[in-house]
């Protein structure tokens, strides 16, 4: 066979491979080969809030996020891979996610403050007065008081603190089936926090 | 008659050759009538190729020995009898069955008409002839399964077989086969028959996989799934004309049609994203290299050999058992990807609904549509979309739902793809390994 003749030969196959490479370049070029599910964020690693919540559902929820990331950087699994474990488990949660997610929660709340991100107490105490199961009187009365006052004598991390302490963790997990209940305990927690803590400032005063 | 027998012998040989993947898009749609389980519905497609395996070698014998028009026209008429009783079959079994008796008609109809079409043609055109139906039946049927099942049914795909299979018996009969003495009776063509059946086994994923991964993975309705995947057969019949200018010989056809195939696979393992128009060209690729090797190959498997209607056997079998090892190779690889899929998809589900600026309440609502939707599609691609209308949404938190709701559409797209993606990359490797037998060399006998 001659030169010509097997050069004529091998034109089509080398067409073919060009028109393979032109295919195959193009489409790696515009992220051929990356389009899978998005890879889960590590953790350890997530970032601080930047805005401050402006409700206290939504403070509450932020505090249960962070807190997830953080138990979920101690047990040493992706936050999302701890919320479907919890979801889906048929058992009660062990008392490690339950530790992890209470001291997730704490180191939420250092967290937030340090990012600036803490919403003024004079904000929650107006919200959980709300729900609070008190005396209409008293109600009134801390209603009444100067949102400076109250900021200053309710430190809100410190408020947040006590309500996560509060917090009833393992039935906060066994009541999510109920999305209602979910609120309830979260803001019940906060109210009870508020009125410990005013009452432990009352009585620092006397 | 006379005018119309040889298009008509054509018609049927695209017609059985289509029934090959022709319900491809309808499986969905028989799976919800009939009420089957997904093994089930894999025989459908299985039954018929492993039948028409099968039998085309006996099936030739017998037509070799005995008077090929009446075992084209015998064939043809149990292939509109079994076709009418796909179309009736009130349950999985019966269609299965239904489906294989269609493939023993198919097998006897097929090799029958190779004779009679030379019987008429003459070798070179009769050959053609029955080569060109074969490659254009093979590459429409998802196409022709697809539309029919969107603007009618499933059923229609069976049923609009049995007038031109009706029409092609008289046909059959009318043809006075020129039976030559045939002293001599040669091996089958080893090399092209094996390289016709790692290609087919590879243009399984092109012609099965991909129109799954429109319809189930990125939720195309059937329709624009039919009128995507009909860039293979518009590719196939153009590739003819385009080689001829090239003047390249037979056999560098092949090898650069299976690179054409593998690298469109390849592609197809890559997409940006979910977008019809990414198919396009890979589809180009393997629509060209289709063109370029079934009938090079077929040609070569029959080319100064006797008895010819053996040796036509000899190529529809060595195809369909390529597209029954394709179907048994790739299913499982399919069916593990996805199931190692739900794991990366169900975490990035989650991380979308944590991270939505929704209440609470409303997530944990999601959580829980997404959750029982997910129970429901237990080993398939996820719907995720009836989750969101059952959803008791404030309509200030709306336009969050909305975006949620796309969001978690593209992770399923996503992981559908990826799913994918190993299916169609050992298919390229499949076509690939084509090269082998076509690298050696014709001896002469």
């Amino acid at each position: 066979m001659s030169l010509a003749v097997r050069a004529r030969s091998l034109a089509l196959p080398l067409l073919a491979l060009v028109l393979v490479a032109i295919v195959l370049v193009v489409q790696v070029a515009n992220g051929g080969g990356r389009y899978a599910p998005s890879a889960v964020a590590d953790p350890c690693t997530a970032p601080a809030p930047t805005r401050t919540p402006a409700t206290l559902d939504a403070l509450g929820q932020q505090l249960v996020l962070l807190g997830l990331d953080g138990a979920a950087c101690r047990l040493g699994v992706s936050r999302e891979a701890l919320t479907l474990q919890l979801a889906q488990d048929h058992e009660d949660p062990s008392d490690a996610q339950v530790d992890a997610l209470k001291a997730g929660m704490l180191d939420a709340i250092d967290r937030v403050k340090a990012a600036g991100a803490l919403p003024p107490a004079a904000d929650l105490v107006d919200q959980a007065l709300d729900s609070a199961d008190l005396n209409a009187l008293v109600k009134l009365a801390i209603r009444a008081l100067p949102d400076t006052v109250i900021n200053r004598a309710l430190p809100t991390d410190e408020v947040l603190r006590q309500a996560v302490e509060n917090l009833d963790v393992r039935a906060l997990l066994g009541d999510l089936d109920d999305s209602s209940q979910l609120g309830n305990l979260v803001t019940k927690a906060v109210t009870k926090a508020v009125e410990q803590t005013l009452v432990a400032q009352v009585r620092g005063l006397v | 008659m006379r005018r119309f027998r040889v298009p008509l012998l054509a018609l049927t040989v695209g017609l059985v050759l289509a029934d090959s993947a022709v319900v491809t898009l309808a499986l969905p749609a028989i799976l919800q009538r009939l009420h089957g389980t997904v093994p089930q519905i894999a025989w459908v497609l299985i039954s018929f190729n492993l039948v028409l395996a099968l039998c085309a070698v006996p099936a030739a014998r017998l037509c070799d020995r005995f008077d090929p028009r009446i075992c084209c026209a015998a064939g043809i008429a149990l292939f509109a009898a079994a076709s009418a009783a796909c179309a009736l079959a009130g349950s999985m079994e019966l269609l299965i069955a239904a489906r294989s008796v269609q493939a023993l008609g198919g097998a006897f109809a097929l090799v029958g008409s190779l004779e009679l079409l030379v019987s008429v043609e003459g070798e070179t055109r009769g050959v053609g002839w029955w080569i060109a139906a074969g490659v254009v039946g093979t590459a429409a049927g998802p196409v022709v399964g697809g539309l029919l099942t969107e603007a009618i049914s499933w059923q229609a795909i069976f049923v609009v077989q049995v007038p031109v299979a009706i029409l092609a018996v008289p046909a059959a009969l009318s043809i006075r086969p020129v039976r030559t003495p045939t002293p001599q009776r040669h091996p089958p063509a080893l090399a092209p028959n094996l390289a016709l059946a790692l290609l087919s086994a590879a243009l399984t994923a092109a012609l099965f996989l991909l129109v799954l991964l429109l319809v189930e993975g990125w939720r195309h309705s059937p329709a624009a799934a039919a009128l995507t995947v009909s860039v293979i057969p518009l590719a196939a019949a153009a590739a003819r004309p385009l080689v001829r200018r090239l003047g390249a010989t037979p056999r560098m056809e092949a090898v650069a049609g299976s690179l054409l195939i593998a690298g469109g696979l390849v592609a197809l393992a890559l997409p940006p994203s979910a977008h019809l128009a990414w198919t396009i060209a890979p589809q180009a690729l393997i629509g060209l290299g289709l063109g370029m090797t079934v009938d090079r190959l077929t040609a070569a498997a029959l080319r100064d050999r006797l008895p010819r209607a053996v040796h036509g056997g000899w190529t529809i079998a060595a195809r369909h058992f390529g597209v029954v090892a394709g179907l048994l190779v790739l299913t499982p690889v399919f069916t593990a990807s996805l199931e190692a899929a739900q794991g990366p998809a169900q975490e990035a589900v989650t991380a979308l609904v944590l991270d939505a600026p929704l209440q609470a309440g409303d997530k944990v609502a999601i959580a829980h549509a997404l959750s029982d939707r997910l129970a429901d599609q237990h080993d398939q691609v996820p719907d995720l979309r009836p989750a969101f209308r059952s959803l008791d949404i404030a309509p200030e938190d709306r336009p969050a739902a909305d975006d949620l709701e796309r969001a978690l559409d593209d992770q399923v797209r996503r992981a559908a793809t990826r799913a994918f993606r190993d299916s169609f990359l050992i298919a390229g490797a499949l076509a690939l390994l084509a090269l082998i037998p076509l690298s050696v060399r014709r001896r002469s006998r």
